[in-house]
């Protein structure tokens, strides 16, 4: 009796460590990718390697790992990438709006999609974007909602409770950003859209993709909360 | 206090989301919408 209890345990336990390294097998894969995507610039480099990381994590799902579900990996994620993206190109707004990457990139972007980077750079006292109101959101989210919301999805990709209850907390956080600024694009319009290549669906096309916090808001109120541990 | 009964409570909260949805979407097309318009309006 005793012998069959432990020969259960150790099978119990062999599966959980297999299920463990094949989670950080496709994470390795998949953590690098995600963070090449964030520079923008390299993102067509982290894509194969995060597409690798999850074709690793699907197979071992089939294989009856015990791995974190395929949602929770996409979402975790979108949320690195979603605040990476805005911190990366954000924070070189702030603090390198001199260097050559920006004075290519950043204005070239503007030219295209949004003269909020292109009209007066690098005139104004702070350097960087000249669109009314852009710097306050650069300086009031770059710092808190953001460093919240990567820190949130690293315990989220953990199945951490924390990561979720904090995924929630800066989703909601995300909403407030979103109506905020499309509100700003909206009235600086005349301003932000004008003598551009591709006004407004060209900003729309580009950014709609930085609404992952509204995507991700009626999953994480919904899920069954037992999937994460303490 | 009195509580809701579970299958109560989980409708009320995906009504409530749908709700949410609705209206955060719909400001999402508003702003659109503003924004498409004024552009057939100026010369952008």
């Amino acid at each position: 009796m005793n012998q069959s209890l432990s020969n259960a345990s150790n099978v119990y336990d062999d599966h959980q460590n297999k299920s463990r390294d094949a989670q950080r097998k496709a994470d390795r894969w998949m953590l690098p990718g995600a963070i090449l995507m964030t520079t923008a610039v390299l993102g067509p480099i982290g894509f194969p390697l995060f597409l690798k990381g999850m074709a690793m994590q699907r197979r071992a799902l089939l294989d009856g790992m015990s791995v974190r579900p395929m949602i929770c990996t996409l979402l975790g994620y979108l949320v690195i990438m979603d605040s990476g993206l805005n911190s990366i190109g954000w924070s070189l707004d702030i603090f390198a709006h001199h260097s050559l990457i920006s004075r290519t990139l950043v204005t070239a972007w503007g030219n295209m999609f949004d003269a909020g980077y292109f009209w007066h750079y690098n005139e104004l006292w702070a350097g960087g974007a000249g669109a009314p109101g852009e710097k306050s959101w650069e300086y009031s989210l770059v710092p808190t909602v953001f460093c919240m919301r990567l820190a949130a999805a690293i315990g989220f990709l953990q199945m951490k409770r924390w990561g979720h209850q904090w995924l929630i907390v800066t989703c909601w956080f995300g909403v407030i950003y979103w109506v905020g600024y499309v509100a700003n694009m909206t009235i600086f319009a005349d301003l932000r859209y004008a003598n551009i290549v591709f006004p407004v669906w060209g900003w729309w096309l580009y950014d709609i993709f930085y609404i992952t916090p509204f995507l991700a808001i009626p999953y994480l109120h919904t899920v069954n909360r037992e999937i994460f541990s303490d | 206090m009195s509580q809701k009964p579970t299958v109560d409570h989980d409708r009320r909260r995906r009504r409530a989301l749908g709700v949410f949805q609705i209206l955060i979407y719909g400001y999402l097309l508003t702003m659109w919408g503003i924004q498409l318009y004024m552009y057939s309006q100026r010369d952008w």
